[in-house]
């Protein structure tokens, strides 16, 4: 069908100007603050959480963890700050929990260095011969300097290690995308819109529920998360009700109302930016678990819960889409508008339901990411063009489809970092659409019409 | 050209219609039809003439720009397809008419969107008339030949008990043996209680069936009649029935 190969040409535009922000997003990751050496084999292509602290203004610190893992702190171990010309700032021990801080004179580049010799017997650096590293400071917030140690971070994992290791992370990342996909399938499959402010809603529910949980009322998580759901399932009503309904009703073009979500998308990305800041937070609760070891793998109990709790939220809306009858109305309107409508259903009322419930999923997915990696105000826009090679992936319009395509691509995206830069890791689940597209051009779970 | 006075009892009358898809072109350009209980209204005509516009119109599915509809005596002009739908209407589109991705359990259902509790009920009365059907509950319709669909959309939009319903052109791309079962269940159907209009491009099998029929011509009644009257009528085999006719 041409009109949707002319969709999927739309989605990919829509895909590579997503990439933008991203791209830009990989720069400042590798400028970032946390120069030591991350001896941690966990965490392998995911971004560290920031340090919650920030600092009074005026006021520039580096800091840091020794071991970085924050396992069975050592105490006594000496740092000493420089500048980027060699005069000595000041020195630090660690304390009792392992922490140690300098205060420097302003924001700009530093030297740290560490003391090996007061370092425990039987610990020692992971590279002996790495004893400095270079950190750039930024006004208001600290900067963390970490030196790995050889043997807390046990022996370096083979490589069935890591791609067990990867395979869990690819499948906790796989099903937060693929919970946030969900709503943009079903928006498309229902009204042919191409949402690309879909990952501005996930922004939103993230940062609506690091208020509730860390700034405002301080909730407990579960509860801030609940109501930052509830309230972005609102925002996608008020949406669907001011915005896209009537412009539908004007019968408005498919590619117009796209460029309006482009529109939306940057606005209501730079009213998060004024009202949340550019800093990265994390929320209160959760923070700084030990991990597990189950066999190969070892995942935080944070972690653990998100992978189950993800699995039980997709079942229930495969469940919803294929019993009930709101879901397989949904099926229905994806199908044909026009004989849903035939047939007796109100069909704006079911895409309302969809905003409400594909807003709320994006939310959702928007609070577990934060919950896993941080809170930012980009987070969504980073998020989106994963979620599109998810959705094309699968096939489009249909919500079985954005769950396998976010399935693959977050496996995708985590396994190729063994191989390559973090950084990079976008690009794999890129080619990885490509490749499907070649062999199945309407998707992994699209499906081809008999004619006659 | 309507030969009998509107609102004269019909069931469902629409008077001087003008509708159209795009701004400024008006496809139907003042067009009446009325369907009194239990007929079969035939509406035939050569291609472009808006057969199929006429029953969007009276379906609320295109534009109405000026003059009514009346169903039951009510004016159902401005009222939107999920309405009519509950107030008894049905309509089978020509093209695109099951839901590919769903079951044909799942499309009946769909059929039946606002009365949900009765669907055990409605599945009895229409398993009789529709038993291929009824071997291919499970199977998505998407993977139905052609004439399966045809019976499905018919049997979808029979599952709210309407007392009228709209066909457009059932017997469009069909074998001719399948073209054959769908007529049958057309009678069928009105036998049951139903009255039908139906568009169609096979004007003879249409006009065999028909109680009553209109021939459109560029969006305006041409000729209106009994069915039988028409088919041997020497304007309408000449201008639109043309050799199929003839040669029969």
């Amino acid at each position: 069908m041409p009109r949707r190969r002319r969709i999927s040409a739309l989605l990919l535009l829509a895909g590579a100007m997503a990439l933008w922000p991203a791209a830009a997003y990989a720069g400042d990751d590798g400028g970032g603050t946390d120069n030591g050496e991350n001896g941690e084999n966990g965490e392998n292509g995911e971004e560290e959480p920031a340090p919650t602290t920030t600092l009074p203004m005026g006021v520039a610190a580096i800091t840091g963890t020794m071991p970085p893992s924050g396992v069975d702190p050592i105490e006594g171990v000496e740092f000493t700050v420089e500048t980027a010309d060699g005069q000595e700032i000041g020195s630090a021990e660690t304390d009792v929990d392992g922490v140690w801080s300098v205060v420097v004179p302003g924001p700009g580049a530093y030297r740290v260095e560490i003391d090996p010799e007061t370092l425990p017997d039987g610990v020692d650096l992971t590279d002996p011969d790495r004893t400095e590293a270079q950190v750039t400071v930024f006004e208001g917030r600290p900067a963390r300097v970490l030196f790995a140690v050889g043997d807390i971070g046990g022996d370096r994992p083979t490589f069935l290690e890591r791609l067990a290791q990867n395979t869990a992370n690819g499948v906790k990342f796989g099903l937060i995308i693929a919970m946030a996909a969900v709503g943009l399938s079903l928006i498309f499959g229902t009204t042919g819109l191409i949402n690309f402010a879909h990952g501005e809603l996930v922004t939103f529910g993230a940062v609506v529920a690091w208020f509730l949980n860390a700034r405002g009322p301080q909730w407990q998580l579960f509860l801030a998360g609940f109501v930052a759901v509830m309230i972005t399932g609102l925002l996608g009503a008020t949406l669907e009700r001011g915005v896209f309904r009537p412009l539908r009703a004007r019968q408005v073009g498919l590619f117009q109302m796209f460029v309006i979500t482009i529109g939306l998308a940057l606005l209501m990305r730079h009213a998060i930016l004024i009202w949340y800041g550019g800093l990265r937070h994390s929320y209160a609760d959760y923070q700084g678990q030990t991990r597990w070891d189950l066999g190969p793998v070892s995942i935080t109990p944070r972690d653990l819960t998100i992978v189950c709790g993800s699995i039980i939220v997709l079942v229930a809306i495969a469940t919803m889409l294929q019993r009930t009858r709101i879901g397989k109305a949904m099926r229905a309107v994806s199908d044909n508008p026009e004989l849903s409508e035939a047939s007796g259903i109100d069909v704006q009322r079911v895409v309302l339901v969809v905003w409400v419930m594909g807003a709320g999923l994006a939310a959702l997915g928007g609070i577990l990411l934060g919950a896993v990696v941080a809170v930012d105000w980009q987070m969504g826009s980073r998020l989106l063009l994963l979620m599109f090679a998810a959705v094309i992936l699968g096939g489009l319009g249909t919500a079985y489809g954005a769950m396998v395509g976010g399935l693959i691509v977050g496996l995708v995206t985590e396994i190729s970092t063994i191989w390559v830069s973090p950084s990079l890791k976008i690009v794999f689940a890129l080619a990885a659409l490509v490749l499907a597209l070649l062999v199945r051009p309407q998707g992994i779970l699209g499906r081809k019409e008999r004619i006659g | 050209m309507s030969t009998e006075a509107t609102g004269n009892g019909a069931l469902l009358a629409a008077s001087n219609l003008v509708a159209g898809y795009v701004p400024g072109v008006d496809i139907l350009r003042g067009c009446n039809l009325e369907l009194h209980r239990g007929e079969i209204v035939g509406v035939i005509g050569p291609n472009g003439a808006g057969k199929s516009t006429l029953v969007k119109a009276i379906f609320g599915q295109v534009e109405v720009r000026s003059g009514a509809v009346t169903f039951e005596g009510d004016d159902i002009t401005s009222a939107s397809p999920h309405q009519l739908v509950a107030r008894g209407m049905g309509y089978v589109p020509q093209v695109a008419n099951v839901f590919p991705t769903l079951s044909v359990t799942e499309n009946l259902e769909m059929g039946l969107y606002l009365q949900p509790k009765a669907f055990d009920r409605r599945m009895a009365d229409i398993r009789p008339l529709f038993p291929r059907l009824s071997e291919r509950l499970k199977q998505r319709a998407g993977s139905l030949s052609g004439g399966e669909r045809q019976m499905l959309a018919m049997a979808r939009a029979l599952m709210m008990e309407p007392s009228v319903l709209l066909l457009d052109e059932p017997s469009a791309g069909l074998s001719p043996a399948f073209q054959d079962q769908v007529f049958e269940r057309v009678h069928e159907i009105n036998d049951a209680g139903v009255s039908i209009v139906m568009v169609e491009q096979n004007a003879r099998r249409c006009l065999q069936i028909a109680d009553r029929a209109y021939v459109l011509d560029q969006g305006g009644n041409a000729y209106s009649g009994a069915g039988s009257e028409l088919l041997h009528d020497p304007k309408v085999v000449e201008l639109y029935l043309g050799t199929l006719a003839r040669a029969k």
